[in-house]
């Protein structure tokens, strides 16, 4: 109970000290890489999505290592995490919390998975999805595939990457097509030897 | 008994065609047509007007630029030339501002969308409902 409690509260406190940006500007930014990545790929959704995949991939490897030393640098100490529940606990309160400012809620855990609930976005909120029109028929592209959001994926499978941890992330709900909360939904797939190679090993 | 007036329209012109248009109608109104048809062709002649007091008026409200028959245009001036434009007989200032500041703000949420290009056709249904309760509550009360 407390520690969970714990956990939010190092959230906050890091969130606190955090330089941040506007979050019009942010939205903005973000808005312009998706059209420009539409025009690139010729709206080819499905390549457009593994492409955000992607781009998350690479600001997550380093999300892990800002996450530990800014909490360092705070004097705020982060438990090392025990079961899978503390780590998604972590990423939805503290990961979350820091980077977005945002609330992020853990939920549907099993023992090799668990689902992130975000209930506010700055990524979509000036966002609306283009309709699909009848007349444009399979030329124009499907919208209700892309999943605009999708680099939060990317984040977390390359930050659990660089705590050993192999997992597929996809988004299952979408507030953008309608539902009412944005899920995300976090697969392990192996835990990764630990250390490095053998080249590394001491004699 | 009392035959109301005209429809009411409401136009947004970008820089060479309209991009979006309603008709406020109320009970009474009586439509034909003609009238219509009318209306788009009074509007299309108040442009000319409209770019006249585009660079002397500081201010992005213009007011009543054309007067036709009993019916007046008025506008108001986005940053980007865009021109929102209503056609109607007689209604209050302050009421048409506004109007006209609600429309706006509408239309700026719509632009910052990433997937909404400058200058085009405004074919969002949700930008459409909002700008007709709009509508109804300041131009139909």
């Amino acid at each position: 109970m407390s520690k969970s409690a714990n956990i939010a509260a190092a959230g906050h406190a890091l969130w606190a000290n955090i330089p941040k940006v506007n979050t019009e500007l942010f939205a903005l930014t973000y808005g312009s890489l998706i059209t420009e990545i539409l025009r690139d790929y010729d709206q080819d959704i499905p390549e457009i999505n593994l492409q955000l995949e992607r781009i998350g991939h690479s600001i997550g490897v380093r999300c892990v290592d800002e996450l530990l030393a800014k909490s360092e640098v705070n004097g705020i100490s982060i438990p090392m995490c025990k079961d899978l529940r503390e780590t998604a606990e972590v990423i939805a309160k503290i990961g979350f919390r820091m980077f977005l400012g945002v609330n992020c809620d853990v939920g549907k855990l099993t023992d090799k998975s668990f689902s992130l609930y975000l209930s506010e976005n700055p990524l979509n909120i000036f966002v609306e999805l283009p309709s699909s029109s009848e007349d444009e028929g399979t030329n124009g592209p499907d919208w209700n595939q892309l999943k605009y959001s999708n680099i939060y994926c990317g984040v977390i499978r390359g930050a659990l990457e660089q705590v050993n941890l192999k997992v597929e992330c996809s988004f299952v709900r979408d507030v953008l097509r309608g539902d009412e909360v944005n899920e995300i939904r976090v697969d392990v797939k192996e835990v990764l030897a630990e250390g490095a190679g053998e080249d590394y090993h001491e004699e | 008994m009392n035959k109301q007036e005209s429809p009411i329209l409401f136009l947004i012109v970008g820089r060479n065609e309209p991009l979006y248009s309603s008709e406020f109608i109320s009970n009474q109104t009586t439509i034909s047509d003609s009238i219509t048809r009318q209306n788009y062709f009074v509007m299309h002649s108040a442009l000319d007007l409209v770019d006249k007091c585009a660079f002397t008026y500081p201010q992005m409200y213009l007011k009543t630029v054309d007067k036709v028959n009993h019916q007046m245009v008025t506008v108001f001036l986005t940053a980007s030339h865009v021109k929102l434009m209503l056609l109607h007989s007689g209604k209050g200032d302050d009421v048409m501002k506004a109007f006209f500041m609600e429309v706006y703000e509408l239309y700026v949420k719509l632009s910052m969308n990433p997937f909404y290009q400058f200058d085009t056709h405004i074919t969002s249904k949700d930008f459409d409902d909002r700008v007709r309760a709009i509508g109804r509550r300041y131009l139909l009360s």
